[in-house]
């Protein structure tokens, strides 16, 4: 963490060779965006920027493609040289994302050439496809700043929706959502006990959890909820708008006209950002994870720190469940989750173990997510099993060495009190 | 340390012996699911003979392919005093292993479901010659070993229908479509949805839209899974945003978060596939205009009836409109707001196919 603040004259070969790769992505995008997007098409895109429905409707923005290709060949090309020459220093990430964000708005043009789509719409679907990632990142996050592996967010998530069904089609939807966090929190447990107290292997408790839920959740599908479609009928939680937030241009209806799950998310990633970092109680954690003999010989409690948080994990998890089911769709099916739970543990790397990394990190698979599915809209030449693989490619580019090393914050060895 | 290892040793036994507790129930009233045999009693008398089906991930509850297969299979062995049993792949990985169990039980017919079944359903029935096979959604052609009897449709007959029904009754001027992976029984659906479009625009000087499939280059919008119903709700999002009023998922339970889109919204209607919607979910039947229906049931049951009664052969069975192995459902709760011209001009185009006048290819 501290080496990022720190200011340093000298370089490391590292780091040259860093600055030296992102400089030929940088200048390897500028030739794509001339070639592919400034050369390759003519006409206009059209992109919507307000529902029909919306307060203040703005009028659609049309560019033309290779017009914006050559724009941003050009933009691309200069930040390259920059990299190559001085570099950004502390301003790397920022510049690249911007770099990536105007390459992307160039190749949406580009797809767009000659039609229209709903910007709109793409963001809003981004955001909530964000939501599931989000919720088990944070699950993620809270267990490794505390030493423990949680490779059992699918399971919960998994078990959080099968749940969040059930318990919703009886009960409603709020207990519903409470009764999917206490399930998977319940998890949780299972995963403290196995790793803390028997010290089995995390990975493999882990595993074991996500094989478990996987199992159990399918077999009552088909023992129970299929002869019983009144258990697998849960109330749908609306988009529900802020007064005078949702009616700010764009950026109301993206951010501020979703659901309470949507909302959830903001709230837990200012929350866990805020506890982790400024509150004894975080301060503790890390020091738990970090060094758990250390905060032993303060007088911390190690085992009941790794066992709180992890409960922690295991609450965020199945209430991020909860939002397939009781958010999306109002009803379970086998292994719906379909892998987000993973796809989260990478968000969690990916945004460095930090919660607010770990949203921005979540909305970029939410944002290829729902391109994907415009992509496919638009007549694109590009094959949809490509871009169905694009989130993953982004993510083993960017985790391989572009936004610089990842490193765990955690000691994740079983601690053993002396 | 000891005492530690021997309540690990205990943790462990318990979870054992709580996934051993879920097997049985499972044996017992699940996952081999006994049909038609009530009327037997657990004597020694001559045993049954078995239909047996392997589901492809989806699961025999998906309301969709594996339901239906299921659905023949349960009907063949209650007209035909067998049983059906059936096993449900979690994975890829399971196809092999559930074929090999049903070879070993002896199983008198082995229906598999799914075009992803088609490699190992051939390896299972060249290594097992005396077992027939039956599979659905796969021809293999000349290479069919004897023992293997594949079941096709001409859907793209039905989705034609559908695609001139969704274009005689959209408002906004586009319809959507949506597939779970790029393989033909999933395309052929779409194919002949956008085919039956243009075939309306040129009849009738019209120009609808079809978003989300293209017939020429072949490319179009997929899930790439058969599972996730948020995507079934993130893509049909997609398509009413870009102004589709009328979605066809061809992704089995995935299509179900799109129906649930649709009755929330209430902005746009759902054509089903496979099965009815409108009695397959029927949380949400309000919002199917119609389903292209695949008769796998009706094959699946043709298949049996051969390899019970000695009859089976290794000839593909060809769903049609002809023979009634696909076709389109009722419009229950749309059918008085279908105009009575368009149900005459749908019945003369189904006529029209049969007999051959109007072609559903590209």
């Amino acid at each position: 963490m501290t080496t990022t603040t720190e200011h340093r004259e000298v370089r490391t070969p590292a780091e040259v060779r860093r600055a030296k790769i992102l400089a030929v992505v940088y200048l390897v995008l500028a030739l794509i965006a001339l070639v592919v997007f400034a050369l390759g098409t003519e006409g206009s895109a059209t992109f919507g920027l307000s529902r029909a429905n919306d307060t203040i409707a703005l009028p659609d923005l049309t560019i033309s493609a290779s017009g914006l290709g050559f724009i941003v060949t050009a933009v691309l090309a200069f930040l390259g040289a920059q990299q190559w020459m001085r570099g950004f220093g502390s301003k790397t990430n920022l510049v690249l994302a911007l770099g990536m964000v105007l390459f992307l708005f160039a190749f949406l043009a580009w797809a767009a050439a000659g039609a229209s789509f709903s910007l709109v719409g793409i963001f809003q679907e981004a955001i909530k496809r964000a939501v599931p990632i989000t919720f088990g990142a944070i699950s993620g996050v809270l267990c490794e700043r505390t030493g423990i592996i949680n490779i059992g967010i699918e399971g919960m998530l998994l078990a959080g929706a099968f749940t969040g069904a059930v318990a919703g089609s009886t009960l409603g939807a709020w207990p519903g959502m409470i009764l999917a966090a206490l399930v998977g929190g319940l998890l949780a447990l299972l995963l403290a006990v196995l790793t803390v107290r028997y010290r089995v292997d995390q990975i493999i408790a882990g595993v074991v959890i996500n094989i478990f839920v996987l199992g159990l959740t399918s077999f009552y599908t088909s023992q129970i909820l299929v002869d019983n479609p009144q258990l697998n009928n849960a109330p749908i939680m609306r988009a529900w708008e802020i007064p005078l937030l949702s009616d700010i241009p764009f950026a109301g209806p993206v951010l501020f006209a979703q659901n309470v799950f949507v909302y959830a998310m903001y709230l837990l990633v200012a929350i866990s950002a805020f506890a982790l970092f400024r509150t004894k109680w975080g301060l503790r954690t890390r020091a738990v994870g970090e060094k758990p003999r250390a905060a032993d010989t303060v007088g911390i409690n190690v085992f009941r720190m790794k066992y709180l948080n992890v409960l922690i994990g295991g609450f965020v998890a199945g209430f991020g469940g909860a939002y397939f089911t009781i958010g999306s769709v109002g009803r379970f099916d086998e292994n719906m989750t379909a892998g987000r739970g993973f796809i989260g543990l990478a968000a969690m790397i990916f945004g460095r173990w930090h919660p607010v990394g770990a949203l921005s990190a979540a909305l970029v698979f939410g944002f290829a997510d729902s391109l994907q599915v415009k992509l496919g809209i638009l007549d694109t030449p590009i094959p949809s099993e490509f871009l169905a693989m694009a989130p993953y490619l982004v993510t083993i580019v960017v985790v391989a060495g572009l936004v610089g090393r990842s490193r765990p914050p955690s000691d994740y060895a079983a601690y053993v009190k002396e | 340390m000891l005492s530690g290892l021997r309540k690990k040793g205990a943790l462990l036994a318990l979870l054992f012996a709580f996934a051993l507790v879920a097997a049985a129930c499972g044996d017992d009233d699940g996952t081999t699911t006994t049909a038609g045999g009530g009327d037997t009693p657990a004597t020694t008398a001559a045993p049954q003979a078995s239909i047996c089906e392997v589901t492809d991930v989806g699961g025999v509850d998906d309301k969709g392919f594996n339901a239906s297969a299921w659905a023949g299979a349960q009907r063949a062995a209650a007209d035909f005093g067998a049983e059906a049993e059936v096993l449900e792949s979690q994975a890829e990985t399971d196809y092999e292993v559930n074929l090999n169990s049903f070879i070993d039980a002896g199983c008198d017919l082995i229906v598999t479901v799914g075009f992803l079944l088609g490699d190992a359903t051939l390896a299972a029935a060249q290594s097992a010659p005396d077992t027939p096979f039956t599979i659905v959604d796969f021809a293999y052609g000349d290479e069919t070993p004897p023992n293997l009897k594949g079941l096709v449709f001409n859907t793209d007959e039905a989705a034609f229908l559908a695609g001139y029904l969704a274009a005689g009754m959209t408002q906004t001027g586009k319809v959507g479509t949506f597939g779970g992976i790029n393989i033909p029984p999933v395309t052929i659906f779409m194919d002949g949805f956008a085919r039956g479009v243009a075939h309306y625009n040129s009849e009738n000087g019209a120009s609808i839209e079809v978003l989300g499939w293209d017939p020429d280059t072949q490319e179009g919008s997929f899930t790439n899974n058969f599972e996730s119903l948020d995507d079934g709700r993130a893509f049909a999002q997609s398509l009413v945003d870009e102004g589709a009023d009328i979605v066809m998922p061809v992704a089995g339970p995935v299509g179900l978060g799109s129906a649930s889109l649709a009755s929330e919204l209430g902005t746009f209607s759902i054509i089903g596939v496979d099965v009815d919607g409108y009695d397959a979910d029927p949380n949400n039947s309000g919002v199917y205009l119609t389903s292209v229906l695949k008769r796998i049931d009706n094959a699946v049951y043709a298949a049996a009836d051969e390899a019970i009664n000695g009859t089976f052969t290794s000839d593909l069975y060809v769903g049609s409109l002809e023979n009634q192995g696909v076709g389109i459902a009722p419009f229950h709760d749309f059918n008085s707001q279908v105009p009575q011209e368009l149900k005459d001009q749908l019945a003369a185009l189904e006529a029209a196919i049969i007999d051959g006048s109007v072609s559903v290819g590209g």
